[in-house]
């Protein structure tokens, strides 16, 4: 039995036929394949990144409706000027331009950095292996940073998934995505605008026999960020510079950041690592005696020493409202 | 027979709400008669994009329009985006919800791009059902736009109008009439935009869409970029006078100009709500072949709209 002549319905995978339309329904007009079936050839051909011709012979879409790239008009008519595959082109083209750009809105610097050529050929790899599977665009570079780690062109060939090749300019671009979607999702996440925040005399002024008990709330918009690369700076650097300007990229060196929003508008700071330790532990709900504890264990500071720091970083992340409650 | 517009108000003349103009709204409350979100702009917002709406909505009438409905698809309807579309519906109190005749997606994949069906008895039967199903769910009043559309399937049985009718009785729902999408689609189609719109029930029509759009003189692209051109605007005078005038709304997505300038545009409106000016278009007539060269396909600007997708604000 050749493709063509198998019972369309009968070729859908088994797993996809869910949907298929039920016996006893009616069947389409004349030789019209079933609605579920157009719709499945459709979004293969459109999204095939090889374009309409090579989608229409491609085994997804044969799977579906069996059609030679020149039987086309069996499926979708031509207008006096257009061909079919002319006119089917405009959803394939727009497909993968419309996702593009949205990729390209979600993580400017990294596209400035490498250049659109190679930022469109990430993105076009991306979006083939990470198809978006949501009503929102806002989820589309969910797997971007991801999709960047997994295609690294220093990964060897068999190497473990789990294995670290040296560190180079794959990790730079990784942390960069990373930073970039982070921002992202903290725009338009929750936040704690409209709600009241700690000041840092809630913190300071509390006794400190009851600092073994008490534990903060952190914002919801608060993101702890460690990167091999100082991404952060760079990504400062890269607004601020004009768009001709060519930045170099940074060597590596460990960056932690904290993400969070305030007034509705996303806000970064560079972390110290002790600094980062306490934030870590506290968003974690740990008491604040044995958060500080963590702090204290990434530095050789005295206790007068840590506990000035302490004061200034609260007051510091009071002000960035980082803190929404205190159990205590 | 139904009231005019289903009983629904006349917005007047209103704007598509883009993020690039919430600054000028949020400084000078322009006096545009209403608003149209794109509700998945908004739906899952919990940043600047929902506080701007909220304020907005405390001033203006709202519409939602949505893009990710896929009303015609074969897959099962999305009952998470559904609750998220109703929870916004019931903050923001819109005059009521619109979609796309179209589908996104099928197989769990979505395209986010609004794909023709094939006009067919089995499609109409499909989509009237779920058109049904949408309405008990979200429970406020429901319409349904033409899309622009550049294929159109060999297997079809019947013309875009006629399903488009049949559908909004059948389903008892609102129709959307973008007219610049009658008159890019027809054009794609070598059929006549007046027939089109002369075949339609027009007391359903709730709401109209004016738009720009790209030409490449063998076929056109709905792009929402450019002003409106006058075909469409004549277009518009001939759906205001079949319909006794309902509310109107300009869509600009790309290369977007200050607000005065879009919220002039839709103001030309007035100048077609008036019978006394001859009509351009008779029937059977074909859209006019447009003038010009095509635009660069290297430009992405070509890109059909509406796109959904906010830019985020960071120091």
């Amino acid at each position: 039995m050749t493709p063509s002549e198998r019972n369309k319905t009968d070729v859908i995978p088994s797993s996809e036929r869910h949907n298929a339309p039920r016996a006893g329904t009616s069947p389409p007009a004349g030789d019209a394949p079933p609605l579920d079936v157009v719709q499945r050839w459709f979004s293969a051909v459109i999204s095939h990144p090889d374009g309409v011709e090579a989608g229409v012979e491609a085994g997804e879409a044969q799977a579906f409706i069996p059609l030679s790239r020149h039987e086309l008009e069996r499926v979708l008519t031509r207008s006096e000027k257009v061909s079919a595959r002319e006119r089917l082109s405009i959803y394939a083209n727009a497909y993968y331009a419309r996702l593009i750009e949205c990729l390209s809105d979600s993580f400017p610097v990294l596209k400035r950095t490498v250049g659109e050529a190679v930022f469109n050929g990430f993105a076009f790899g991306y979006l083939q292996r990470y198809p978006s599977r949501t009503y929102t665009l806002c989820r589309l570079g969910d797997n971007f940073a991801r999709y960047l780690d997994e295609t690294r062109p220093d990964r060897a060939p068999g190497l473990a998934a789990d294995s670290k090749p040296p560190l180079g300019w794959p990790d730079f671009l990784i942390d960069l995505a990373t930073l970039e979607w982070t921002i992202e999702q903290v725009f338009d996440g929750p936040g704690v605008e409209g709600k009241r925040t700690l000041q840092a005399e809630d913190v300071l002024e509390l006794a400190p026999d009851r600092w073994a008990k008490a534990r903060l709330r952190t914002s919801p918009a608060l993101r702890l960020l460690e990167f091999r690369f100082p991404v952060n700076a760079f990504y400062t650097l890269a607004r601020k510079a004009d768009k001709t300007a060519e930045i170099p990229p940074p060597g590596p060196a460990e960056s932690l950041v904290a993400v969070s929003r305030r007034d509705y508008v996303v806000r970064r700071q560079e972390l110290s690592r002790p600094q980062f330790a306490l934030l870590k532990a506290v968003r974690q709900e740990t008491p604040l005696a044995e958060a500080i504890a963590c702090a204290a264990e990434t530095c050789h500071w005295s206790d007068a020493t840590l506990a000035a720091h302490l004061r200034g970083w609260f007051r510091l992340w009071a002000e960035g409202q980082l803190f929404i409650g205190l159990d205590i | 027979m139904a009231p005019a517009r289903l009983g629904h108000a006349n917005l007047g003349l209103g704007v598509g709400l883009r993020a690039t103009h919430f600054p000028f709204i949020l400084q000078h409350w322009p006096p545009v008669d209403w608003f149209e979100i794109i509700s998945e702009n908004f739906m899952d917002s919990r940043g600047r994009p929902r506080h701007v709406l909220t304020q907005i909505a405390e001033r203006y009438p709202i519409v939602m329009h949505g893009v990710s409905l896929s009303i015609g698809s074969t897959d099962p309807l999305d009952r998470a985006y559904l609750s998220r579309l109703k929870a916004l519906a019931r903050d923001i109190k819109p005059a009521w919800i619109s979609d796309h005749i179209c589908w996104t997606g099928v197989a769990g994949r979505n395209t986010h791009d609004l794909l023709p069906i094939p006009f067919t008895e089995q499609t109409l039967k499909h989509v009237t059902q779920r058109v049904r199903a949408v309405q008990d769910y979200l429970e406020r009043p429901f319409v349904l736009e033409n899309p622009s559309s550049y294929v159109q399937f060999a297997g079809s049985t019947m013309s875009e109008a006629e399903f488009v009718a049949r559908l909004a009785e059948a389903a008892d729902c609102g129709l959307l009439l973008d007219v610049n999408n009658v008159y890019v689609s027809t054009f794609n189609h070598d059929l006549d935009p007046a027939a089109f719109i002369r075949s339609l029930p027009h007391e359903r029509i709730v709401q109209f869409h004016l738009a720009g759009h790209t030409n490449y003189v063998t076929h056109l692209i709905d792009t929402h970029d450019h002003h409106v051109i006058d075909p469409v605007w004549e277009l518009y005078r001939l759906a205001h006078r079949l319909t006794g005038g309902v509310a109107t709304l300009l869509e600009w997505d790309a290369n977007i100009p200050p607000f005065p300038v879009v919220h002039q545009e839709v103001l030309k409106a007035k100048q077609f709500m008036t019978e006394r000016l001859p009509l351009d278009f008779t029937p059977g007539e074909r859209a006019p072949a447009p003038a010009g060269p095509p635009p660069s396909r290297e430009n992405a600007e070509w890109v059909p709209h509406p796109l959904h997708h906010v830019l985020a604000e960071v120091e």
